[in-house]
């Protein structure tokens, strides 16, 4: 007798069980992310958000993309932002999110996004989704260098942008007198 | 009184606590047999029906627990060679050459106050050692230990280690922040900048393997250095080996590269408001990480639980037990005393002074030995995982020594040598090796 495959009395695919699981953890840490009050809690609630991510990634078929989601996202992008913050707040900073003044351009940011996500699943045809293929490493490979090999150089020369961009912001105060 | 009550008030102590265990024990092995009489046929039915799964919580139980024993082994192996180094006689007391000593311990750290300091942040201060921990035992899930003999095999495995070995900064961090004190947010700093920075050689040393293995699966890189000591990747990668060997060591936090708890400078670093098994954790989980790191060097560029040579006599064992037939009651009942009187004989008429008894003892003990070294050396003939575990164990623990050897010899960087150092060179050899084994493989295969 194995396991059946939905869950009894609801008929709940395993799978589905597990998306909704996760999609409530994901929007539960998402939120919490903006209502917290201490900024190091945030930046932990936005790390559990983005191993549920993770987690969906691996559900829907892809779990290079979950690994490296684990592995740039919260290994690398989220302890850098605790970094940063650890190092420029102290605790004796006020408890209350001090940056939390932009009330009308966060209003207008929210109702584009809300437009466009509004526009995306209006022009998505659900039906015609199909069953989650698992994309292995190679196929990956193989379309990312091959098809998209333009998209991906250009977004190589705009992280390296990025990158001088900041190392000479950092490097500009130094100019005078060493 | 009746006569039950009167023999009761008869008995001692160890006779009445006899009297109530026999008859329990009794009945409930008899509950049990019927138990499985019942419903076992129903049970390894279901249990076989889901192999897949099964398999997988046996193998994460199995990953679970197997942390705690070989933490125990190498907080001993270190304390006793490093003892050795500095010219002490190390740990003593605690069993034979103190080697219980490491059990006392966890005792200990089990039975001390859970403390936390005022002005913690209470939930992250208690969640980051459970993040450390798991990081751990999470990428310990993939290693290859013998043929068949893994969590799991993951087509990604090696990304997926990474990855889960990068959360252990997490929980550090939250350490860090959540102690309320400035030693243990330096700490938790620190080990942020030192993980990142190294993490990125890290993941650049084993490119070159992966393009060499054409998969990220640690269990095929193992079988793709099957065959002798020249096809382990390590004569094909050695810059890719020092990189990966150095950052390892610095992802690890061992010496020299622990300016995470650097005890000197920052006391110890993001553990200092740590007490009781909240601390054990971030103990143990120092040491496992020590055996994962010797273990996927060894995976990567040791060719894993392969022999560094071909076995030049081929053995095959046909022996089966089952066709002796009632010879087989017979060997099981009879051999054992027979073989016990026979070891003992000697001793009891070579010396005069042992009596027979004594002989006996010494003739069971010497039995025991053949006995546990025979079944071992059939398993090893017969089985192929028990020669690769036993090969994939000796390398990790030669890997092991090594990590104990430097923390005894070599001192601790300062924190700017060691970004310099991440940036300035150690990048740009990986670079350099991930360069020459593309164009290699580009003009030898093409």
């Amino acid at each position: 007798m194995a396991i059946p495959d939905a869950l009894p009395f609801i008929n709940l695919a395993w799978g589905d069980l597990l998306f909704l699981i996760l999609s409530a953890v994901l929007v539960g840490s998402a939120l919490l992310v903006v209502t917290l009050r201490d900024i190091i809690r945030c930046g932990l609630a936005m790390m559990v958000c983005f191993a549920a991510l993770a987690g969906l990634y691996v559900l829907i078929g892809a779990p290079l993309v979950a690994a490296a989601q684990v592995l740039v996202y919260i290994g690398a992008i989220s302890v850098l932002v605790l970094f940063a913050i650890m190092l420029t707040q102290t605790k004796a900073a006020p408890a209350r999110l001090v940056f939390q003044t932009q009330a009308l351009p966060a209003a207008i940011a929210a109702a584009i996004l809300a437009f466009l996500i509004a526009l995306t699943v209006g022009a998505t045809n659900w039906n015609a989704v199909s069953a989650p293929i698992r994309t292995g490493t190679a196929i990956l490979a193989r379309v990312l260098f091959d098809q998209f090999v333009l998209p991906f150089e250009i977004v190589s020369v705009l992280l390296l942008a990025a990158v001088i961009g900041g190392i000479f912001l950092a490097k500009r105060e130094q100019d005078g007198p060493a | 009184m009746t006569v039950v009550g009167r023999t009761w008030e008869r008995l001692t102590i160890p006779g009445k606590i006899l009297a109530v265990v026999i008859p329990l024990g009794a009945v409930l092995t008899a509950g049990l047999a019927i138990l499985i009489a019942v419903i076992g046929g129903a049970v390894v039915q279901f249990l076989v029906d889901n192999l897949p799964l099964v398999r997988f919580v046996v193998a994460a139980t199995i990953v679970l627990l197997m942390t705690v024993p070989s933490a125990f082994l190498i907080i001993y192996m270190e304390m006793k060679v490093i003892a050795l180094m500095n010219l002490r006689y190390g740990p003593d007391r605690v069993g034979p050459f103190g080697s219980a000593l490491s059990v006392v311990h966890g005792l200990k750290v089990l039975m001390k106050e859970d403390f936390t300091p005022t002005g913690a942040d209470v939930p992250v201060f208690t969640l980051a050692p459970v993040v450390v921990y798991m990081s751990s035992v999470m990428s310990l899930l993939v290693l290859p230990f013998a043929p068949g003999l893994f969590g799991q095999d993951f087509n990604i495995g090696l990304l997926y280690f990474f990855a889960m070995g990068g959360l252990t900064v997490v929980g550090l961090l939250m350490a860090g922040w959540s102690s309320f004190n400035k030693y243990s947010l330096l700490g938790g700093l620190r080990s942020a900048a030192q993980v990142i920075s190294y993490e990125i050689p890290l993941t650049l040393s084993v490119v070159g393997v992966i393009l060499l293995a054409g998969t990220m699966s640690l269990n095929q890189i193992v079988l793709g250095q099957a065959g002798n000591l020249f096809d382990w990747y390590i004569w094909r990668q050695p810059l890719a080996f020092v990189v990966f060997f150095i950052a390892v060591t610095a992802e690890a936090n061992r010496t020299p590269f622990d300016l995470t708890e650097a005890d000197s400078e920052i006391v110890a670093g993001f553990a200092t408001e740590y007490s009781g098994m909240r601390f054990g954790f971030f103990f143990f989980a120092e040491y496992v990480n020590v055996f994962i790191a010797s273990g996927l060097t060894v995976a990567v560029f040791l060719g894993g639980w392969n022999a560094p040579f071909n076995w030049p006599w081929p053995v095959a064992v046909g022996l089966d037990p089952g066709s002796l037939g009632i010879g087989l009651l017979l060997l099981l009942t009879l051999g054992p005393p027979l073989a016990i009187v026979v070891l003992g004989l000697p001793f009891y008429l070579l010396n005069s002074r042992i009596r027979f008894w004594q002989a006996l003892i010494i003739g069971f003990g010497l039995f025991n030995v053949i006995a546990v070294a025979a079944v071992l050396g059939l398993a090893f003939l017969s089985f192929d995982w028990v020669v690769g575990l036993l090969w994939f164990m000796g390398k990790t623990y030669v890997f092991v020594f090594t990590f104990v050897w430097m923390r005894g010899t070599l001192p601790r960087v300062r924190i700017d040598q060691l970004m310099g150092f991440a940036w300035k060179w150690l990048l740009p050899a990986a670079l350099l090796n991930l360069f020459v084994t593309a164009f290699a493989i580009l003009v030898l295969n093409r």
